[in-house]
Order: C-alpha cells, then structure tokens, then sequence
C-alpha cells in the first residue's frame, strides 16, 4: 500500500508490528485512571525498544505512556505515529523535550476523537447498520455479514493510512487542517451526512400504528385515526416523539430517564386501548 | 438451563471480547450478537431478526468518551435468548431488552472505572521495572478477565432470569403486552435522539427533514439516501471551499492595491 515511499527498512518493520498491536489498543482495561494505556504501551513497545537502548530509557518511555489515554478506535493510529516520530527525535535530539510527547497525545485526543466519534459512530456505522437490518429484517445472515463488511472495509484503510501519515506528517498537520479551514468543512459535511442519514433512518426504524377508530353516527362506516394521521403527515408520531427525546436529551436530562419515560408512554397508550 | 446459560455467556464473550481484540470491529453491536446468539441457541432466524431490531434501538447507543447508557451485548444475548427458549413474543423481548441493557450498562460502568483500578498500580510497577513481559501479560490478562465477568452478568441472567421471565410473560394482560409492543416501536426514537445531539447544526438541521421525507415518502432505502447525501456534501464542499479560495484572493488583492497606490499615482503622473 502508499504511504511507505521515504521509510527505511527498519522504520517499516517497525510500523508493521505497531499496525498489528493497534488492533487490540483498547482491549485492555487498568480503571479509570489510565483507561487504555496498557494497550498504548503494548503498542508502542516495538517504537520504544528500537529507539531507546539502555534499559533506564526504555523504563523513562514507558511510564511517560502510562497516562490515561482514550481516543476514537483507528483514528487513534494518526497519534500512534506521530507519538512514533516524536520518541525517534527524542532519541536522537537530547535537547528535545520529552513532556511534550505527553502534551500532544494529551491535547490530539479531543479533536481527533471528535471528529472519529462523529466519521465512524454517526455516519459509517449508521449506513453499514442501515444496510445491514433491511437485509436482517428478511431473515438472512446476510445482514450481520454485510454490516461488518462494509464497516471494517473503510476502517481498515483508515486505520493503516493514519498511523503512517501520523509518523511522517509530524505534529503540525492537524493545526494547519484548522487554520486553513478545512477542518471546518470536513466537520459540516460529515454533520449534513449525519443527519440526512438520522432522518432516514428514523422514518424506518421508530414506528407508530393506533388502532383506534371512531364510529360516526348514523353510518356504518368507521374512521380510522391512523388514516387522518398519515394524511397530515406520514410519520408524525415517530418525528414528534424522537424530536422530544432530542429536546429532553438536550435539557439535560439523563438518557436512561428518557427511554423510561418512553416505555412508560408506550404502556400507557396499550392500556388506554390507543396501541 | 444452565447449558443455555453457559452458551449465552459464550456469545457475550466472543461478541464483546472480540470486538475489542479486532479493533472495535462493530462485533458488539445487536446486528452480529443476535445471529451469534441465534446460531447457538439453534434458531439462527429469531436471532437475526431480534438482532435487527435491537440494532434500530440501540443504533444511538453509542461508546462515546467512554460513557454508555445501556449495554448492547448483555440486552441482546438475554433478549435472544428469552425469545428463542421462552417463547416470548419478539416485540415484548425487545422490551425486555432495554432494562437488562441498563443493568448491564451500570455493571460495565463499576467495572471499568472501579474494579479495574486494582491493576493500575500493577502497571506503574512493571513500567519503572521496564518489565514488558509483565506488560503484555496485563495487556491480554485484563481483557480476558474483564470480559469473563461481563459473560457471567449473562449467565447468572438465563439461569435465574428465565423462571420470573416466563412466569410474568404467561401473566401480562394483552393491552399491557400492546402497550409494550408500542414501546418497543418508539424506543429507538431515544437512540436517534442521542446521535442527533452529536450531529445537530441549526442550519444543517433541514438535513434531517430531507432525509426523513425521503424515507418515509419516497421509500427511499438507506444506500439511496446516503448517496444523495454524498452528492449534495461533495456539491456543497465544493462550493465551501470556491467561497474559501475567493476570500482569500479578495484579501490579497485588497493588499497588493493599498500598497501599490502610490506607484498608480506616480504612473498617472508620467502618463
């Protein structure tokens, strides 16, 4: 694959085993101090020990990753590599200042995870599980095969490119993505492909269906609510009662109280003979 | 009993644990839990389409910084389970879903941020030792030990669980089993929701709108939508980045002018 053109030999052995150990990053748990840096440690090891050969350097390394980490699954790779080149110049720079290795994982996590969060949870997970249920919903194993597919597909790409561009891109590529602006445009657009995708999947996915009829005086004939509703907008019910979880969900209120209190409706509308 | 208990357990850990061992490959989420759990339990169908639905639930229930409302794995495989062995009606398992979910949420929450800490100083050892054996030992011993005890939530679920389950399910009134139904239709309303507030733009929200009517008119599937989702991004991009690209000619330009007045007015003047 691209993005091996100025490496040396070794500089790709290394990566590779990085790239493998990556994979298991957040397998690890040690609370809620340090979250995931055994699996930090675990990944820079082969970086640590090519770069620093006494066993005090090496010890100094390890316990400067023993910080809480905890950053968007793949994306994270981009401060894997840079984190890579960083300990490389530390090596061979005595006059560089090895905290601030620790300051740029410390500040990349928020923005990266931030734009992570919203590319792999809100938009491809979305569209692969999107695919993934209409196919389920005919009963076919299908689903469950295509949604991983076309998750871990991209990912996989991602995850590879970002740790190799982290490593020779070096620590000032995010900050010039900010002040050119086009940071600003990648965050809208996956926001609009976000949403059109949320409203999508709303109008398949929450549904809504009363039973209840009126019978009109003096003639046979029943009206059915559910008709007069879909006249005035089909799908009324779901969009009004999503947009109330969204308002209640951004006044605060805890999530878990939310599905409660739509349990609570739901139950309500059986016993009232209205579902 | 306790095989179905055992066998729900082993999906929890193939599910949840190998997620976290492929790079959070989505193997956690209900779509892959409830074919894994179906094809275990003898009844892949009822697997598969419990795990569709659970998936449109919880689809909003996402890991983000680390804080999660419910927990998707444990819902899915009891809610299966339930379905598969109990003979609940899917619907009113879905239901049931959610507070086992919530449950096994607040478990997971302990866990991770107070059981787990017993390794930490483990860790600050091995680190000030350069002890790497050790460190890779704790890499791999944490997470099995961490998912063994989130399986045995699962466990202990079907074989204590599924005495009350049927007995309550055999009980419940049909306008109660509706009224659940209806909840389980409106629930996935909270997972958009959440997704939502990651996304919302009070100018991108019309998005939403086009997308939703896309769907709900147009029966548009997801592929569909998302492709003129992709069109009208690459579009407006576009246009984003022309509006960029003038600014920043107009700002030259507006410098390069006041500089240069002078020598105009000297060229004027030998004109």
């Amino acid at each position: 694959m691209r993005g091996q053109e100025n490496l040396t030999t070794e500089d790709k052995k290394m990566l590779r085993s990085v790239f493998w150990r990556s994979w298991t990053m957040n397998a690890s748990r040690t609370g809620a101090t340090q979250y995931h840096a055994v699996g930090v440690i675990y990944t820079l090891l082969p970086v640590i020990n090519r770069f620093y050969k006494t066993k005090e350097e090496q010890a100094e390394a390890i316990i400067r990753h023993t910080t809480w980490f905890n950053a968007t699954m793949h994306i994270n790779n981009f401060i894997m590599g840079l984190v890579a080149s960083m300990e490389k110049r530390n090596s061979e720079d005595p006059t560089f200042d090895a905290s601030s290795i620790t300051a740029v994982k410390a500040s990349l996590m928020g923005p990266i995870s931030g734009i992570g969060d919203s590319f792999f949870w809100g938009i491809l997970r979305v569209i692969a599980a999107g695919i993934g249920i209409s196919i389920a919903n005919t009963g076919s194993f299908l689903g469950a095969i295509v949604f991983l597919l076309l998750y871990n597909i991209p990912a996989f790409f991602i995850h590879y490119y970002a740790l190799y561009s982290g490593y020779s891109v070096g620590a000032n590529f995010i900050q010039r993505m900010y002040e050119s602006g086009g940071m600003k445009i990648l965050t809208k657009c996956s926001s609009m492909l976000g949403l059109m995708m949320m409203g999508s999947m709303t109008a398949s996915n929450v549904k809504f269906k009363t039973i209840l009829e009126v019978s009109v005086k003096g003639s046979d004939q029943v009206m059915k609510i559910q008709d007069y509703l879909n006249q005035l907008f089909i799908g009324i019910v779901p969009l009004t009662v999503t947009f109330l979880a969204f308002w209640m969900l951004k006044k605060k209120v805890n999530v878990n109280v939310v599905m409660l209190s739509i349990m609570v409706l739901g139950i309500l509308l059986g016993l009232l003979g209205i579902c | 009993m306790v095989v179905y208990g055992l066998l729900a357990a082993l999906a929890v850990f193939i599910c949840f644990g190998g997620n976290y061992l492929t790079g959070q490959s989505m193997m956690e989420r209900p779509l892959v839990v409830g074919l894994v759990t179906g094809i275990l339990m003898g009844d892949m169908k009822t697997g598969i389409l419990m795990g569709a639905s659970l998936e449109a639930i919880f689809l909003g229930n996402v890991n983000i910084g680390g804080v999660i409302a419910a927990e998707p794995v444990t819902a899915t495989t009891l809610a299966t389970t339930f379905a598969i062995i109990s003979n609940i009606e899917q619907k009113a398992a879905l239901t049931l879903a959610v507070p086992i979910g919530m449950l096994a949420a607040f478990v997971v929450m302990f866990l991770k941020n107070v059981f787990m800490n017993i390794f930490a100083p483990i860790l600050d050892k091995a680190a000030k030792e350069n002890n790497q054996k050790t460190i890779v030992a704790l890499h791999y011993g944490t997470w099995i030990i961490y998912y063994l005890i989130i399986s045995s939530i699962s466990f202990i679920g079907i074989v204590a669980g599924s005495g009350p389950v049927e007995l309550f399910v055999e009980n419940i009134p049909q306008n109660v089993m509706n009224g659940l139904s209806a909840a389980g239709g409106l629930l996935p309303a909270v997972g958009f929701a959440m997704l939502m507030k990651l996304l919302w733009d009070n100018k991108l929200a019309v998005f939403y709108l086009l997308g939703f009517v896309l769907t709900a008119y147009l029966q548009l599937p997801a592929v569909a939508v998302a492709v003129i989702g992709g069109v009208i991004c690459i579009v407006s991009a576009q246009r984003d980045l022309e509006i960029k690209d003038l600014m920043t000619t107009r700002s030259t330009v507006a410098n390069t002018n006041g500089l240069s007045t002078q020598e105009a007015e000297e060229e004027d003047f030998f004109a």
